[in-house]
């Protein structure tokens, strides 16, 4: 029994370790190419590993003009609205999926047609909106934007995870039957914890990549978000420092990296034993 | 009450009966309690209207005008009721498009949701290094920006010296020197979908697999020792507790997979789009923006709104449904 | 009452984030004491000649003490887009450089304000180049001040000209000659003796200007195509000829991917077409060994005419500032500011300073694309790309192919 577990875990293993190589090819090959010398990124044969590994790239994307600027900007964007996105979504989530009340239906009926929305199309009248409330080239402008358009799936996701808390969980969890809001959110939350952590990671990484509204709304450069400045490696009607893009894109990926490493370990993705935990 | 919810199985309906009655009242008091719910839901609501309110009005009034270049600067679109509407409906080229995307969004969403749980699964599986090592993998891939995992694609899929054209010539699977992966329609829609779904299944994975974190191993221990088979034991305890997330994830993808932009378009490049490759998103933005035609860009999304709606209709339902025999 | 607190105290932090983050005073022109101008420059002028704005500045504020210059500068992906959101939301800048492609479709609705009465008052308005200044005048006003100007060249290698003992062409016909030797004397495959993209319709129009054709012409009021005529054709035939003797890329490929100086730096092209800025980005080995001639035409000693391209400076109406703006733009298109482009290698905007490089003898003879305000709809929707695909992967005659874009161009020109 044991040595069957053993090998069939080996053999789960071997197709992850073979998953993990095919779905991480093109990280590698941003990488590798940002230590790549230019002769190499111009070759004709294109070569698996970097030969004469450079930081050139790096220092140069470093040295572009506002690059700390950009990822300030982007840390300040992106943490306010996914910590304020994450509770308020969460509040919603807990009433849409624990109560009935009417006008539940329209709510709902709101959060699903905001996504269905295609952004594209709001562009100006958002910019119009704005523009009034002088929230044109400044980061708040952005958060408020970015939070009308995280809310949505954020409390629809927290929805579907409170929905899957079995309710012998919930009320095995009570235990003195108290019926206030404050205890029975705190009650909910080691319970869907998990379910908030990957609602914030998707957050996380959809506010930190966004680039067209960013764009729009952040006139100074010395106010634009990480995204925005890397699309200036490949605006000019001039070359493309390929390098300096695949060095510049490797650097920006390390805060998202570093916050998933800070709260993975709710959803168990570690080193912790077993399976799978509550 | 909600016996669907419950999972069915002998353990659970022995704990279930052990509770005491007075437990089973606090879900159902919960509709006395009036303001609360709206309490919770207030700043969403507030935050939403406040910024979206006035552009998703202006939106639905611009589709009924004459709103061009002109008018942008003169900032007074004149009324012409359905002709947006009408123009966008008789042209043929709207509906090939449709069909398309349609085509398009079933395949990108069938292989996300395919290829995502069945990994989400195996990490459940792995041992925990192995498991680190993909879902390290999967952010990584998550994190990059959909502009610069084009860059990457199109490096891959050079014609001239890419990876995909040397590896593939090497590896003898057939002569692929100088392959011009982006010269048929069909090519460039199955390289966008590479992309798209790469993109996509980190998502997936983490989100199932946290769903999954929220099956007790109580739950699942005790169910085993009954001697309930592993089918089993997922059909009653793991499928009802992901089947939401599930839900939510799929209504989710073919949404988002419709609507797409960004990808397409910055693969294939705004100078190879056409008629034949033109997907809804692309054709929006084409139609809206290039042209500088905004009411009919805005009459575009509002149909675009519509149909999605159509196309997600059955699991919004079905997510609806659950939420209220919970309740 | 945990969760309560934490909800309040991340809504006042909100709060204080939006109240040190919020612009101080409103952007653009809501504001009456109006001393501080805003010019979006392209992101080629951050890299190329950062000094020439600095000087531009620097001058402008010494002859209005109190004002204040804010250079923001926009990619040419989306400034538009940016452009139509300051234009909706009444902010717009004071000074807009402008594709010279791109002005015809602003000019036409209203975007600009009216330079005319002040066009004496430029420096070297009178040598103006012709066809950039035909890109800023609408209905016969005046709306854009030509910036700078860049044409197309040969580039090509030296040394593999040398070895095919080929001097440079002074004909079509010498120059396919050329090709087809360099050809044998190349014979790896996927080398193009000279790399022109299929679909490259900026050089192959230059065929049918070359000829004697035209893409449009305005008859009674309304725009017709005039991709049918004998001479187009003529011209046309001509390039597909020469593209099939000398260039190996794809038939339908686009000029911008794979870039043809990435194409050249690998080796893999004797020669190429394209900006004359092209030399900078040939690749460390092939530097030295790299040269560029004007394009010659189907007739012996002649140039062939080549697409013009540049930039213009357009004051939007919506300005607050129009005569700051148009000082600065008085200042920034100075004798010594051009003069300073033209050392980076471009083409100054008036003929008096052409000089004798390569890219300037190619401007003499050029062409523009028709001035309709909806042509740049004609681009967008890749007619002529479409035509040349047709044509060059045989799947249409010449004159069927161009019969369907003669159509489409009247199409979109008129609606």
């Amino acid at each position: 029994m044991r040595a069957r577990r053993r090998r069939s875990r080996f053999v789960w293993d071997a197709i992850g370790v073979l998953l993990f190589a095919v779905l991480s090819f093109p990280v590698y090959w941003m990488v590798a190419s940002a230590f790549k010398p230019q002769e190499e990124l111009d070759g004709l044969t294109p070569t698996w590993f970097p030969m004469h590994p450079t930081l050139s790239h790096f220092s140069d994307a470093i040295h572009r003009p506002f690059f700390w600027h950009g990822v300030k900007n982007s840390l300040i964007v992106v943490s306010v609205t996914v910590a304020l996105s994450m509770v308020l979504a969460f509040l919603a989530a807990v009433a849409l999926a624990k109560f009935r009340f009417t006008g539940r239906k329209a709510f709902i009926i709101l959060i699903i047609g905001i996504q269905m929305l295609p952004q594209a199309g709001l562009i100006i009248p958002l910019y119009v909106v704005l523009a009034r409330y002088h929230q044109v080239n400044a980061l708040s402008g952005v958060i408020l934007t970015y939070m009308t358009f995280v809310l949505p799936f954020s409390v629809w996701m927290l929805r579907g995870f409170l929905l899957g808390i079995p309710k012998e969980l919930e009320e095995a969890a009570m235990v003195d039957g108290s019926t206030r809001i404050g205890s029975f959110v705190r009650i909910l939350l080691p319970l869907v914890a998990p379910g908030l952590v990957a609602t914030s990671i998707f957050a996380f990484i959809t506010t930190w990549n966004e680039y067209i509204f960013a764009r729009i709304l952040l006139n100074d450069q010395s106010k634009q978000t990480a995204t925005v400045w890397l699309s200036y490696f490949t605006g000019t009607s001039r070359n493309t420092d390929w390098g300096g893009l695949m060095a510049g894109s490797t650097l920006i990926a390390i805060p998202v990296v570093v916050f998933f490493l800070i709260v993975q370990r709710k959803i168990a993705f570690g080193l912790t034993a077993g399976a799978v935990r509550g | 009450m909600t016996s669907s919810e419950i999972p069915g199985g002998t353990a659970f309906a022995a704990e279930a009966a052990l509770q005491p009655r007075r437990r089973r009242s606090f879900t159902v008091a919960r509709v006395v309690r009036g303001a609360a719910p709206y309490l919770l839901i207030l700043p969403v609501v507030v935050t939403i209207a406040a910024i979206l309110g006035y552009p998703l009005y202006h939106l639905a009034r611009l589709s009924f005008q004459k709103y061009g270049l002109f008018e942008l600067i003169a900032r007074h679109g004149t009324n012409v009721g359905w002709a947006n509407y009408s123009s966008v409906l008789h042209d043929q080229v709207f509906w090939h498009v449709l069909i398309r995307t349609i085509v398009f969004t079933v395949a990108n969403v069938a292989l996300t949701m395919g290829i995502g749980t069945l990994i989400a699964l195996l990490l459940t599986k792995v041992s925990s290094v192995v498991r680190v090592l993909l879902t390290a993998g999967l952010v990584l891939a998550w994190a990059m920006p959909p502009v610069v995992a084009v860059q990457v694609w199109l490096w891959m899929t050079n014609y001239e010296n890419g990876v995909l054209n040397y590896a593939l010539t090497t590896l003898h699977v057939g002569d692929y020197y100088q392959h011009d992966w982006y010269a048929t329609p069909f090519s460039q829609l199955s390289l966008t979908t590479t992309l798209i779904v790469w993109g996509a299944i980190p998502f997936i994975v983490v989100t199932v697999y946290a769903g999954l974190s929220q099956v007790p191993p109580e739950l699942v221990e005790a169910a085993e020792i009954d001697g309930a088979r592993p089918w089993r034991v997922f059909k009653d305890l793991t499928v009802p507790i992901v089947k939401p997330i599930f839900l939510v994830l799929t209504s989710l993808s073919i949404i988002w997979d419709f609507g797409v932009f960004t990808q397409p378009f910055l693969l294939i490049d705004q100078t190879r789009i056409n008629a034949s490759n033109e997907l809804m998103g692309i054709y929006l933005f084409e139609e809206g923006y290039l042209k500088t035609d905004f009411g009919r860009g805005a009459a575009i999304s509002i149909l675009m709104l519509l149909i999605v709606a159509v196309l997600s209709v059955f699991y919004v339902r079905k997510m609806v449904r659950m939420g209220d025999e919970a309740g | 009452m945990k969760a309560r607190f934490f909800f309040a105290a991340a809504l006042a932090a909100a709060l204080a984030v939006a109240a040190s983050t919020a612009s101080a005073k409103p952007t653009g022109s809501k504001h009456a004491l109006a001393s501080k101008i805003t010019v979006w420059l392209q992101v080629d002028a951050q890299s190329g000649w950062p000094n020439l704005v600095a000087a531009a500045n620097q001058q402008f504020q010494a002859k209005h003490p109190g004002a204040t210059v804010d250079v923001q500068y926009q990619t040419w992906g989306d400034h538009l887009s940016k452009f139509d959101a300051t234009l909706a939301g009444g902010n717009t800048p004071d000074v807009i450089e402008m594709g010279n492609t791109e002005m015809t479709k602003y000019m036409a609705a209203g975007a600009f304000a009216n330079l005319s009465s002040q066009k004496g008052s430029f420096p070297n308005s009178k040598n103006w180049l012709k066809g950039l200044a035909a890109s800023g005048n609408y209905n016969g006003r005046t709306y854009g001040v030509p910036y700078y100007a860049g044409s197309r060249v040969v580039t090509y290698r030296t040394d593999l000209f040398r070895k095919a003992r080929a001097k440079v062409p002074t004909s079509l016909g010498q120059f396919t000659a050329t090709a087809k030797r360099l050809k044998k004397q190349n014979p790896k495959r996927g080398f193009s003796p000279v790399y022109i993209a299929g679909t490259d319709w900026y050089f192959a129009m230059s065929f049918v200007y070359d000829y004697g054709g035209q893409i449009a012409q305005r008859k009674g009021g309304k725009w017709v195509g005039r991709l049918e005529s004998k001479k187009a054709r003529a011209g046309l035939a001509a390039y597909k000829r020469f593209f099939n003797a000398a260039s190996r890329a794809s038939k339908t490929g686009t000029e911008n991917r794979p870039q043809p100086y990435d194409v050249y730096a690998r080796g893999q092209a004797a020669s190429i077409i394209g900006p004359a800025w092209f030399s900078c980005c040939v690749g460390k080995k092939y530097t030295k060994a790299t040269k560029q001639f004007v394009m010659p035409s189907h007739a012996k000693g002649k140039a062939m005419p080549g697409f013009l391209g540049g930039s213009d400076l357009a004051v939007p109406a919506g300005s607050n500032d129009k005569s700051l703006a148009t000082d600065w733009i008085r200042i920034f298109t100075s004798t010594a500011s051009q003069r300073g482009l033209q050392a980076k290698g471009n083409i100054p905007n008036a003929t008096n300073l052409l000089g004798n490089s390569v890219n300037e003898r190619a401007a003499k003879r050029s062409w523009f694309v028709p001035t309709a305000k909806n042509w740049v709809n004609v681009e967008n929707g890749n007619v002529l790309r479409t035509m040349l695909a047709r044509i060059l992967t045989g799947r249409a005659s010449i004159a069927e192919a161009t019969a369907w874009a003669d159509d489409n161009i009247a199409l979109t020109l008129n609606q």
